[in-house]
């Protein structure tokens, strides 16, 4: 791999790395491959994935009724920048 | 310092003494990211199982109004607008908390070297980790600060820590205490732990978390068993596993030696002895199953962490450019490593040979593991090869059986959901290490007991190191 | 060159339920912003999403209603993506495992019924809203978390005319289940469409264009026969289709490119590790089949057979979902179907159209109507008299109170009628004459004075059987 492909793949997950960052990521790549080839020597046809710890579904399904709402003030507080009740951000062009 | 001792201290006293000392301790331990003054409690109003008993939390735990970072950057200015559940399930039962304490970023990590805030260090020894990511919990319970600590654990989180610092670390059954609150780390893979000195105050703590969470679709609905009641020690016809792979790959005699002992004490309790040996392939494949399922869904969990809705925003000219900005200065390169390497695992052109590969495997390990639990009463193995390594140290090589097997072989609790507890079990040049026990799902006071027992036959309990 | 138009059309549906999908916030249309959001919704750290029960309840019924298999174990997946108005970072949402597959409807077209297979019904979440001003745009996070379900054809439509009819039926057979408010120009309902063309009887499907922001019916046909044509010209042209997202133009009327699509792009789908598969129990599902509304197409059967209504009055009625439960009820105790259904649409609803009111917000009980109609039918009072009787009942008064205190009950007691019948005859000689001399006409002149005596009471079949049987003993 290299440094620029590291860098898109960042991106991807919208953060930049830098030189350093990218050259330690190529190396952890290595050290994944090693890895990987452990797995590998697995035999793991016809197995089923664990997506949960325990297999039994649930039942459980919420009620459909107003149960818990928080306040604009709340709602908006954490936010570094509101406006007229709403969450400002640069004009989204779509 | 344990709950029933500190009961019979005023609760004003008591609750001022464990602030003071989160306090004066910050210095050395750096085991803290926000001390909270319970100098606005109306201590009269108290009530309950845990009625005045001063708890710390780990920076996961959502607070209501009280900053929770995570020990991240992006999150250094969050003040949450809710409690997690087990914040009003322990105030609810009379709880005082007096710290938010200190984790690796995001609980991504094993050794509490990675906080924002630094590292965190061993009371035991100051130039050495407190093990992580719970280490700040584990801190503060080692160092007599507070006898109560919440923490989670998604690899060994609790249960590491708690070895390395010589106090009692218990991760429950999957979905036994709500995760609703508890900034994530792998979803599949998270539990809420928590750091006590002995085992009745384990006991007594899981009678306070644990049940059905409605907001927690994962909560599971068994029924919750006053455990401090059902305390004992009896141990007869126990079926007690004894983890070979882990064993043979540990090198410290002292700590072979210590377990040995233990394992001849149960049996003289009554309890019957059987070793155990796993595939040796799927036991190496231990970490690297992890590593994979737990980067890729930390990923996907920490895409909320953008700066729009909350967070320490970093602007920019375009929406992207915030979320980038935002991002790239919240996040340290220690995370940011771990993201990138965890999307790799989630393109849809990779998830067949690594997701996929690595959650089929953790079925396989499960189910080895399951074939010998299902039929006894615990798997036991000590809980580390080694004492808490250094904080300038080396890192070991990653790939040497040593570093897989006997480092690791507590993410199977994890996995597969179990049960797991580690305790004190002795001391290495003053420095503790501790044995771990795994049991079938939903069997605590199985559990407890056997702890109990362990803990009779060591007598380590009520560890403090408050000379540091 | 004749060409082959293939047309699929994906629909969002919102859900008409009280709380968000995944937690328990309210959700009201139009409501200030931010005031209908909790933590979940904003996606704070730490929150996790919790089922709406009534949301899956709705989902399934449309599933039936459109005939689809349903899957009763209902699993979500994660779909990553960044987006200001994607809370989370992703949508949760049911990529692998819809809880329908398989289904159809049938539609009209042109006389001929033509099946539209619908491919899947999957569960998911709606996104915020933002409103771009000049320079920034504003979040409102109201519509975050709403639940929605999407509903994708197969690509059976070829014309502009019958994805018209299935969107129009679908939304006629959703909203009389009552799963969402199905209102293109509010948003409840949302169609894409996807358009592609092939030489006629070809194997080989053309480039698909997707087609965005659709807000009426119309539109969909106008947008449908435009863009149709267009990459018919461009074909012949020689020209490339591009594989790219347009949008209709409603003033030109024309689609016009918005983006081209660079390849798919990576969802990273995986299955959401926070919500445990569930397991619907059959119990749960015959509750939901035994009580679905029932569909405007069944209503329109059953009025024929039951009713005997003709087929232009069966569908006419059922374009109107409230007029058709309104009807549905008046038979509960009503008599006639007929004459209580020309009660209703003739008479009551001109009365309403007039007084600017309507069906939905009417003082008038459907009882009361009911009511109304079997007095006709007993002929307690006339047709003429109920005109006044249901004016009056405009604000909400029982028809039986209204007669009573008018004293309007007709009066049908033969020897009460004679008498003014007589006594009419005897007052008008020259009308007597003007009828033997055959001017019929006379004959209503005297019937109409019978009943301006009888002020109006006297029941004029009778008034008229005697006032012809005494001209005729005169």
């Amino acid at each position: 791999m290299e440094i620029k492909e590291i860098k898109e793949l960042a991106n991807r997950i919208m953060f930049d790395v830098n030189e350093e960052e990218a050259q330690n990521i190529i190396n952890d790549f290595e050290t994944f491959e090693k890895q990987l080839a452990i797995l590998n020597e697995i035999d793991t046809d016809g197995v089923e994935e664990m997506i949960y710890p325990f297999d039994t579904p649930t039942s459980f399904l919420r009620k459909d009724e107003v149960s818990h709402v928080i306040d604009k003030e709340d709602a908006l507080k954490n936010a570094s920048k509101t406006k007229e009740g709403h969450i400002v951000v640069p004009k989204v062009v779509k | 310092m344990s709950i029933d001792s500190l009961m019979n201290q005023d609760i004003k006293t008591r609750c001022n003494e464990a602030y003071e000392k989160v306090v004066a301790y910050q210095d050395k331990l750096n085991a803290t990211i926000t001390a909270i003054d319970p100098k606005d409690i109306d201590y009269d109003k108290l009530e309950g199982k845990l009625k005045g008993i001063p708890v710390a939390l780990k920076d996961n735990v959502s607070t209501k109004g009280i900053k929770t970072t995570a020990a991240s950057r992006i999150l250094d200015n969050y003040y949450p607008v809710y409690d997690a559940t087990i914040v009003e399930k322990l105030r609810k039962e009379g709880a005082v908390f007096v710290a938010k304490a200190s984790m690796d970023e995001l609980a991504m990590g094993g050794s509490n070297l990675t906080s924002m805030i630094g590292p965190c260090h061993n009371p035991y020894d100051l130039n050495r980790i407190s093990g992580g990511s719970s280490g700040g919990s584990a801190v503060l319970v080692a160092s007599g600060a507070v006898s109560v600590a919440i923490g989670s654990d998604t690899g060994d989180s609790v249960r590491k820590p708690a070895g390395y610092c010589g106090v009692v670390g218990v991760k429950p059954t999957y979905g036994r205490i709500s995760r609703y609150g508890i900034i994530p780390y792998a979803s599949s893979l998270d539990h809420v732990g928590y750091f006590t000195r002995n085992i009745k105050d384990a006991s007594l703590v899981l009678e306070v978390l644990a049940g059905r969470d409605d907001h927690d679709m994962t909560s599971s609905f068994e029924k919750v068993d006053e455990y401090s009641k059902l305390l004992n020690s009896n141990v007869e016809g126990k079926k007690i596993l004894v983890f070979d792979n882990v064993v043979e790959n540990i090198r410290e005699d002292i700590i072979i030696n210590s377990f040995n002992n233990v394992i001849k004490g149960l049996e003289e309790k009554g309890a019957v002895i059987k070793h155990v040996r796993f595939d040796d392939k799927l036991m190496k494949a231990l970490f690297p199953t992890y590593f994979i399922i737990a980067n890729a869904e930390a990923t996907a969990n920490h895409s909320n962490l953008d700066g729009i809705r909350f967070g320490h925003r970093v602007d920019g000219n375009t929406m992207e450019e915030i979320m980038i900005n935002t991002r790239t200065r919240g996040f340290s390169s220690f995370i940011k490593q771990r993201f990138v390497v965890g999307s790799y695992s989630l393109f849809e052109e990779n998830q067949e040979r690594l997701l996929k590969k690595a959650q089929r495997v953790r079925r396989l390990i499960v189910d080895e593991v399951m074939k010998e639990l299902k039929d006894a009463d615990c798997l036991i193995a000590p809980a580390s090869g080694n004492v808490a390594p250094l904080i300038k140290g080396n890192k070991s090589d990653e790939l040497a059986p040593e570093y897989l097997i006997a480092e690791n072989h507590l993410v199977i609790g994890n996995f597969g959901g179990l049960p797991s507890l580690t305790q004190p079990m002795g001391f290495k040049d003053n420095l503790p290490f501790g044995v771990n026990i795994t049991c079938n799902p939903f069997k605590e006071a199985d559990m407890f007991n056997i702890a109990l027992a362990i803990e009779e036959i060591t007598g380590l309990k009520d560890l403090v190191k408050e000379d540091f | 060159m004749n060409y082959d138009v293939v047309i699929g059309i994906e629909i969002h549906l919102e859900l008409k339920t009280k709380t968000k999908m995944f937690s328990g916030a309210p959700y009201a249309f139009k409501s200030e912003a931010n005031t209908c959001v909790n933590e979940i919704d904003l996606a704070f750290p730490g929150t996790l999403p919790c089922v709406n029960m009534e949301a899956v309840k709705k989902a399934l019924e449309a599933c039936m209603a459109l005939h689809l298999d349903i899957d009763p174990l209902v699993k979500f997946d994660r779909k990553n993506y960044y987006y200001s108005d994607l809370p989370k970072g992703y949508q949760i949402t049911q990529q692998f495992h819809p809880i329908g597959r398989n289904g159809y409807i049938d539609i009209n077209v042109e006389g001929k019924t033509k099946r539209i297979r619908i491919n899947r019904i999957h569960m998911e979440e709606d996104t915020a809203k933002q409103f771009h001003l000049f320079d920034e745009t504003l979040i409102d996070f109201n519509r975050a978390d709403v639940p929605l379900i999407e509903l994708v054809s197969e690509p059976d439509m070829s014309s502009g005319l019958e994805a018209s009819l299935y969107v129009e039926k679908l939304r006629q057979t959703l909203l009389y289940l009552d799963v969402s408010d199905v209102r293109m120009e509010e948003g409840s309902m949302r169609c894409d469409v996807n358009i592609s063309i092939k030489p006629e009887g070809s194997d080989v499907f053309g480039t698909k264009v997707e087609i965005k922001n659709l807000n009426s019916i119309n539109n969909i046909k106008l947008a449908i026969d435009y863009e149709a044509n267009r990459q018919k010209e461009a074909l012949e042209k020689g020209e490339t289709i591009y594989q790219e997202t347009r949008r209709f133009d409603e003033k030109t009327g024309i689609t016009v490119s918005m983006r081209k699509k660079e390849g798919a792009v990576d969802y990273k789908y995986f299955p959401e590790p926070n919500i445990f598969p569930i397991l619907l129990s059959d119990e749960m599902l015959n509750e939901v089949r035994n009580n679905m509304p029932e569909l405007p197409d069944q209503k329109h059967d059953r009025y024929i057979k039951e009713y005997g209504l003709s087929d232009a009055e069966a569908s006419t009625l059922i374009q109107n979902k409230e007029m058709s439960l309104y009807y549905d009820e008046m038979m509960k105790k009503a008599k006639n179907a007929k004459s209580a259904l020309n009660l209703l649409m003739s008479e009551l609803q001109g009365l309403l159209v007039k007084n600017n009111q309507n069906i939905t917000n009417t003082k008038v009980q459907s009882e009361s109507l009911a009511i109304l109609s079997n007095m006709i039918e007993d002929k307690e009072i006339s047709g003429k008299q109920a005109k006044d009787v249901l004016e009056a009942m405009l604000d909400g008064s029982d028809p039986r109170k209204i007669v009573k205190d008018r004293g309007m009950k007709q009066v049908s007691d033969e020897g009460a009628i004679l008498s003014i019948v007589n006594a009419v005859l005897d007052e008008n000689p020259n009308s007597i004459a003007d009828y033997k001399g055959g001017k019929d006409r006379a004959m209503g002149f005297l019937v109409g004075q019978v009943m301006k005596k009888s002020k109006g009471q006297a029941n004029p079949q009778m008034a008229s059987k005697l006032v012809k049987q005494e001209l005729d003993k005169r």
